[in-house]
């Protein structure tokens, strides 16, 4: 496995735009765990006074790189607390909906029959109803709040990555090396866990980049909608739908929290799509 | 028998760019290929065979240096890093045919949409000109109702039946020199010899010029005059068929034909001649001869000094690259 | 004392079309054979014959639709899964497909005894280091994976998996089709050693009758899943009965 990810690491290092996503993830990561040293005030605190500065502003003795909002909160700050917010969000849904995809996506790819049909068919429905949508009825039911959020965003990923898997347990579980193990005596359990997910594991990491931004900006639309992250959690999400009657008067409010979801969004598809042209065969040659 | 040259090859060398470094597949080699001549190339896969006519067609990957000292097609010379050239000669003069005839058609297309827009592409013909062309042609490799078969797809064929394709596209604008990369490789003994048996027809009814690679000496002596052997991206040794197989002088070439096993001669159940080892990939190359790690006649001069390709005294035609060579018994 | 008893096997699929009646496709028509203890049985076919299927049949990799088989006197049906991994193993074609890419060679050696038996990896992997030596692999390339060795070597990672166990009777499906020449000579001195070595039976199954003849002792020959002719090796390649032995013999350069 460690020359497994070393390769990896070497083509994405040749590949511009994957490394630059994946500086760049690397900065939000940064960013967010030393969110409390690096900020100057707290997520909530309120400056008096100090509503809708524009960026570059000081006020009595503050400075406010990137201008405050509407009751006076410095926008900086929140960003970065924001940031935590989002790449946890990101990594929740990605882990969620990987693990449990992944274990249907074997258990329908390996065992065919009522189990494959009960589960693709599931599946089938997830993918047929829009996903915001579908995550917007789910937290309607839930109530709405983060987690919530998180969990119904899973669940609109998760055919993602339950079809994917099966896909690739179809295309390994007929290779000869499996039936060598089945030949030994191996068990089903062994088999799956040890034989064939290692072999899936090149998509799934594709899959897994590419599932953070999804994640991200699904959860960042529900905070929009008000279903996700309630205030004042500084999720840029809800940041981004508080500010937005004040598109006009003070742009940066709606500005800032949009271009760090772009961002990080935007990252996560470069790095997964370094990934997918490394791991893929089809569009690499090992020569 | 003086026959004019038709291709004419020296100092031919592929070298690849990688990631480490330039690799070189193929060490300068010179053959020539006379007029309605088979020349069987043999060696183990990573010998070179198949870059030589990759090269040849043009159809190596961007990342292959292709020098060559001299290059003469049909008397005229020819450039092998111009890809206008190669395309103008490449399917009209030089057809190649694939090992895999499965994957060289297209799925999606029928066999005989593929068949008439290649004819179409070369001669300037109407599409129903075209199509009687093909069915001809169909029926020249042994296809029986043709008219059937120019609507079916490739994977309703068998293997055989894909081959015959192939060769018939291959042969529709009468090339003056056929490449056959491995073409039975992937198919049975029996319809093995009926492609092996149909080439030769066509061969020898067009005056083609052939070059038949393969990876099995017992093949390539039953249906060329001359062999050239090649061992890691060099001739080893060359010369005509008989002579080779009578007497083979380079320890390789007699390797190749020990290791053989023969369903009509030896013992059953009988130890083969094995040549230990592997081919050594580009990145390992050794010194001096490229066999002496396999060689059971290799010294110390093997390991310092590559030989040349140099002529037996007796026999010019043969040539074989060795310095301790086989004794004539 | 035959180890192997086959009588009258026959095996069809059933393809259901979605417009239209279910079709039987007859793949093995009720063929019968033996196999003592200690010979090399010689299996020669083209593609489609059953020889494959066959193969899938006597490991119990696919069920089969009539007839029996008898392995060591028992029913083969009757062995549990735990006791059959012991009695029958099996080499594939694919050298690149039948090593699990993702794991290292002694890996794939180890992991029959590591599933069956109750040992350390430690131990295990002792193990699976003398096999290596056995099949003539150095031992120093046991923490590479797959794709470093060529394809004789692969092969020969498949031989040592599948002689872990000391199965009895070793059935080989094409398993020098895709080597070179010269490669396959080394492949198959190997198998001739091995047989010596281990006491097994083997059945090798290949399109290749010039391969088949050096290696076994008894050869059958199988044409769209019947067979035609069958007998000791030395009398099937110097006085083929049947018409089409003797045309795959014609056909052999």
């Amino acid at each position: 496995m460690k020359e497994f990810f070393y390769e990896i690491w070497i083509d994405i290092r040749k590949n511009k735009a994957a490394f630059a996503g994946l500086i760049l993830i690397l900065i939000f990561l940064f960013l967010a765990v030393f969110a409390p040293l690096l900020s100057p005030f707290f997520p909530d605190q309120v400056i008096d006074g100090a509503l809708r500065l524009p960026p570059n502003s000081h006020f009595q003795n503050y400075y406010f790189v990137f201008g405050t909002d509407d009751i006076g909160r410095d926008l900086f700050t929140r960003l970065l607390y924001g940031s935590r917010v989002s790449l946890l969000v990101g990594l929740s849904v990605v882990l969620l909906a990987a693990s449990l995809g992944t274990f249907l996506g074997l258990v329908s790819g390996y065992f065919s029959g009522w189990t494959d049909r009960i589960v693709s068919r599931t599946m089938d429905f997830i993918m047929a109803l829009p996903s915001v949508l579908f995550a917007i009825v789910i937290v309607a039911v839930l109530g709405p709040g983060l987690i919530n959020a998180i969990v119904a965003v899973s669940i609109v990923a998760l055919p993602n990555f339950v079809r994917l898997i099966r896909a690739q347990v179809l295309a390994e579980k007929s290779k000869p090396y499996v039936q060598a193990a089945q030949l030994y005596g191996a068990s089903h359990f062994r088999i799956l866990f040890k034989e064939i997910l290692p072999n899936c594991m090149a998509p799934l990491i594709v899959q897994g980049s590419l599932g953070f931004s999804d994640g991200v900006l699904n959860c960042a639309a529900l905070g929009f909608l008000g279903l996700g992250a309630q205030a004042p959690t500084p999720e840029w999400g809800t940041m981004l739908s508080d500010a937005r009657s004040f598109l006009e008067t003070s742009p940066w409010m709606v500005n800032l929290p949009g271009l760090c979801i772009l961002l990080v969004v935007l990252s996560f598809n470069l790095l997964g799509d370094g990934l997918r042209d490394a791991l893929d065969p089809r569009l690499k040659n090992r020569a | 028998m003086s026959q004019e040259l038709q291709l004419e090859i020296e100092e031919l060398s592929v070298q690849f760019k990688t990631d480490s470094g330039v690799l070189e597949a193929l060490r300068p080699i010179s053959f020539s290929l006379a007029e309605a001549e088979i020349l069987g190339v043999v060696g183990e896969s990573g010998s070179g065979k198949s870059i030589t006519n990759l090269a040849l067609m043009g159809l190596l990957p961007d990342n292959a240096l292709i020098h060559a000292k001299k290059v003469n097609f049909n008397k005229t010379s020819l450039n092998l890093n111009s890809q206008k050239e190669l395309r103008k000669i490449r399917g009209s003069q030089i057809s190649m045919i694939f090992q895999d005839p499965m994957t060289a058609l297209n799925p999606s297309l029928t066999v005989g949409y593929q068949m008439i827009e290649t004819l179409r592409c070369h001669f300037d013909i109407s599409k129903i000109a075209a199509e009687h062309r093909a069915i001809s042609l169909l029926e020249r490799v042994g296809i029986s109702n043709a008219m059937t078969h120019l609507k079916s797809y490739s994977f309703e064929l068998s293997g055989g039946m894909s081959q015959r394709v192939m060769i018939a596209m291959a042969i529709s604008c009468h090339p003056k020199l056929l490449i056959a990369d491995e073409p039975t490789t992937a198919l049975d003994v029996t319809i093995q010899k009926q492609i092996l048996d149909l080439l030769l027809d066509l061969q020898k009814e067009n005056r083609m010029s052939m070059i038949f690679v393969s990876h099995d000496l017992a093949l390539v002596k039953k249906y060329s005059q001359r062999i050239q052997v090649m061992y890691a991206g060099a001739i080893v040794e060359s010369g005509n068929t008989v002579d080779v197989i009578k007497q083979p002088r380079h320890p390789y070439t007699f390797g190749l034909l020990k290791a053989r096993p023969s369903a009509h001669e030896g013992l059953v159940k009988e130890h083969l001649y094995a040549i230990p080892g592997v081919v050594p990939s580009l990145k390992e190359r050794p010194t001096g001869c490229q066999f002496h790690p396999r060689c059971f006649r290799s010294t110390e001069l093997c390991k310092k000094q590559d030989p040349e390709l140099r002529a037996n005294l007796e026999n010019t035609a043969q040539k074989f690259a060795c310095h301790h060579p086989l004794e004539i018994s | 004392m035959s180890l192997l008893k086959v009588t009258n096997l026959k095996k069809s699929y059933i393809t259901k079309n979605l417009f239209g009646p279910q079709r039987e496709q007859k793949i093995l028509k009720g063929i019968s054979f033996e196999l003592s203890e200690n010979q090399i049985l010689g299996i020669v076919g083209e593609s489609g014959c059953g020889k494959s299927t066959l193969a899938k049949v006597l490991t119990r990799l696919e069920p089969f639709s009539g007839g029996e088989i008898t392995f060591t006197g028992k029913d083969l049906k009757s062995f549990s899964p735990k006791e059959f991994p012991y009695q029958i193993q099996m080499v594939f074609q694919d050298p690149y497909q039948s090593l699990n890419p993702r794991k290292k060679a002694w890996e794939i050696i180890a992991d029959p005894i590591l599933v069956t038996e109750n040992i350390s990896r430690l131990e295990a992997k002792q193990r699976a280091l003398q096999m290596m030596k056995k099949v003539g692999l150095l031992a120093e390339t046991c923490e590479r994976y797959p794709h470093q060795f060529s394809g004789g070597q692969r092969q020969r990672l498949g031989i040592a998996r599948a002689l872990m166990l000391r199965p009895k009777l070793l059935i080989l499906d094409e398993p020098v089709s895709a080597l070179d020449v010269s490669i396959q000579a080394q492949v198959l001195n190997l198998l001739l050693d091995l047989q010596k070595e281990f006491q097994l039976s083997m059945i090798f199954i290949s399109h290749d009758l010039s391969v088949v003849k050096h290696i076994s002792d008894r050869t059958l020959v199988l044409y769209f899943g019947e067979i035609v002719e069958m007998g000791p090796s030395r009398e099937i390649f110097e006085r083929p009965q049947h018409s089409y032995t003797r045309k795959l013999l014609e056909s052999a350069p």
